[in-house]
């Protein structure tokens, strides 16, 4: 965790509404991995008094430069669309835990859901650089919000659905799950709450319907590892990336949390973002 | 040490002396303050022969002394629940520089806290309702007081209850852990023992407590005040007859959030305290009413974003002063407000920031002793 500066190289508005920004920032980029975040300053305290949290939406060590992926939804959003190339800016990072990928899977099952498409974008990036495949299932409300096939690696097999069925599969990015459960040696998400719990569902009852124990050979059999460790969440088939209004992203505040099956809050900025879907209390809790 | 000193004019070459000069003692005397020896440099001589600029290194004393032996080296604390158990920001703060750390609330048993969300950006501002989410007092101190009795700065452990026994516990709990340099008491709870009335909305609950907690412990006793009463003052009189070393002013002021889709209140727990620049003027409003009314010292607290702040604070009474919401923007504001803090005195030719302090009180012909004097408007 470091504080650097960080130097606007390029701002595009990938879709209405969503912008894409290229930072160099050697700092951060040193060391983070797909599933981390930057909580970023914004230069307006007299108004907007909490950074803005936003996950590495592509990470370039060579080039230490990462790029963030976020929809203007406020006043705090707005302002960093009004950022010109060269300007520099604060980021606290890199925070939290990232996704852990089984070093023996192979076929990797990606599911974002809208802005979503943020959290997992760069384990793509990652999976593909350790030579796996990649398949990333992707949902939005409609066709001109789909995120642009340009922008992934060639490599990526990209499968799309949007609500009002104007491109691809018509319904939930969800529906597309079943096809590729078989094929998947392990899935990662990131999206909207429901999406999640209904992922969720499906990883826990993955196992009775296609007849499997657990997928792999030698997978730690009767070792137990404590919950939440990053051992048992390379275990876990599903990972999830939560999202919850955030203080100061460094564990301090306790403002981020979702409740854990254990009945335990944990907080989304230091034990997160990334949980195994079995971790999350998804009807609540409280 | 030479009696003699050696006056410099700016130029560097030393000035003639004047026979007219007078001789004066060593300039450096130790003071014992509260059996804690500080060396402290008298103030520079006053010379009739040139003014002599400090030099940028002249020490400055911000050392505060918030009663019961509880002396801080400088009067920028950080806020309870913004800091968490002072770990949490690792190498990105260094906590050493700090006047004092103030924990996360405490309670006599582990509480998970309220549902999500817990936090909102309001204009200049933020809410928060964590709802008092630790692992209770013992699962603190054996998890961090180890950690904190290693360190130089003290730490005051913030204790909430549901009633006057959970703080007396816990108070009892705390004392003598090597570690804990003192407690600051949340009273802005419902008290569940009396039909959920707040402590800290009742003179007699708040001194109540108070007076509990003070029997309960030796250990340096400070309470936090509530801004949202209509008048403060029956009330940290109330706390400070009841024998607490110091106040802190304020808590977070009440409010809620909508939800985005206008469908219902966005907090989980619907209200939550208001903290940030927002809430600044009515903080110092609440200083400049209580520092007036109390001889214990007050330890300012709301919407802390920059020096100018601080020196606000301090000119309506208060002797330090608590830094909170900015961390979650800035994490290195408070240690750079006690170099600035330092800075400022020096450009001012102070050899302490105690002159600062309440420059901007009304200024009474009796000497400021109001303890069991009525409050006259």
């Amino acid at each position: 965790m470091r504080i650097a500066g960080a130097q606007l190289l390029d701002s595009r508005e990938i879709l209405p509404g969503q912008w894409l920004q290229a930072y160099h920032a050697p700092d951060l980029v040193a060391g983070a991995r797909a599933g981390q975040f930057v909580h970023v300053r914004t230069g307006d305290y007299s108004g907007l008094v909490l950074r803005r949290p936003f996950s590495y939406n592509t990470i370039d060590p060579l080039a230490g430069t990462l790029t963030i992926h976020f929809r203007t939804v406020g006043r705090g959003t707005a302002w960093f669309t009004h950022l010109r190339p060269g300007d520099r800016i604060d980021m606290l990072g890199p925070l939290g835990r990232p996704f852990e990928v089984d070093p023996r899977n192979r076929h990797l099952l990606l599911i974002a859901g809208g802005l979503g498409i943020a959290g997992v974008r760069a384990l793509a990036d990652e999976a593909i650089r350790d030579g796996r495949q990649v398949t990333l299932l992707f949902g939005a409300a409609t066709a001109r919000d789909v995120y642009p096939s340009s922008l992934l690696p060639d490599e990526v097999e990209y499968v799309v659905a949007t609500d009002d069925g104007s491109l691809g599969h018509h319904g939930f990015v969800t529906e597309l799950v079943p096809g590729y459960e078989a094929w998947a040696d392990q899935a990662f998400a990131c999206g909207p709450a429901p999406m999640l719990r209904s992922l969720a569902n499906l990883a826990a009852s993955r196992r009775q319907r296609l007849g499997v124990a657990t997928l792999g050979r030698k997978r730690g059999a009767g070792k137990t590892v404590p919950a939440g460790s990053p051992q048992a969440r390379r275990k876990a088939f599903l990972q999830v990336s939560m999202e919850q209004n955030m203080g100061c992203a460094v564990g301090a505040c306790l403002g981020c949390v979702v409740m854990t099956t254990a009945g335990t809050p944990q907080r989304v900025c230091r034990e997160g973002p990334v949980f195994a879907a079995e971790e999350i209390a998804w009807e609540g809790g409280w | 040490m030479k009696a003699r000193r050696r006056v410099v004019t700016a130029s560097g070459t030393p000035a003639k002396r004047r026979p007219t000069v007078r001789r004066i003692k060593p300039a450096i005397a130790p003071i014992v303050r509260d059996g804690v020896a500080a060396t402290v440099r008298r103030p520079a001589v006053p010379s009739t022969v040139t003014p002599t600029p400090a030099p940028p290194a002249t020490p400055v004393d911000l050392a505060v002394d918030l009663g019961r032996g509880l002396v801080l080296r400088n009067p920028v604390l950080v806020a309870s629940g913004t800091f968490g158990y002072g770990i949490e920001y690792g190498d990105v703060v260094d906590v050493q520089r700090l006047g004092a750390i103030c924990c996360k609330g405490t309670t006599l048993r582990p509480r998970i806290g309220n549902p999500t969300p817990r936090v909102t950006e309001t204009p200049g501002g933020m809410l928060n309702s964590i709802g008092l989410q630790n692992p209770g007092v013992d699962a603190v101190v054996e998890k961090y007081a180890s950690t904190w009795a290693g360190w130089q700065v003290p730490v005051i452990v913030n204790v909430a209850g549901e009633s006057i026994g959970d703080y007396v516990e816990v108070a009892r709990r705390l004392e003598g852990v090597p570690g804990v340099a003192g407690i600051e008491l949340n009273i802005s709870c419902p008290n569940v023992g009396a039909g959920g009335i707040q402590f800290a909305i009742d003179a007699s609950a708040a001194g109540a407590v108070t007076a509990a907690v003070r029997r309960a412990t030796d250990l340096p006793l400070l309470v936090k005040l509530s801004p949202n009463v209509a008048d403060v003052r029956p009330i940290a009189r109330a706390i400070a007859d009841a024998g607490a070393d110091a106040l802190t002013a304020v808590n977070t002021l009440s409010g809620i959030a909508v939800a985005a889709s206008r469908e219902r209140p966005l907090l989980g727990n619907v209200y939550g305290g208001l903290s940030g620049p927002a809430i600044k003027p009515v903080a110092l409003r609440i200083v400049y009413e209580v520092s007036q009314v109390v001889d214990i010292p007050v330890v300012a607290i709301g919407g802390i974003a920059e020096l100018g702040d601080v020196l606000d604070y301090l000119a309506v009474g208060a002797v330090a002063a608590q830094v909170g919401t900015a961390i979650f923007a800035d994490p290195g504001l408070p240690v750079r407000l006690v170099g600035e803090l330092a800075d400022e005195c020096r450009r001012r030719g102070l050899d302490s920031y105690r002159p600062l302090i309440g420059s901007a009180l009304p200024k009474r012909a009796a000497p400021p002793s109001a303890r069991g004097v009525e409050y006259r408007p």
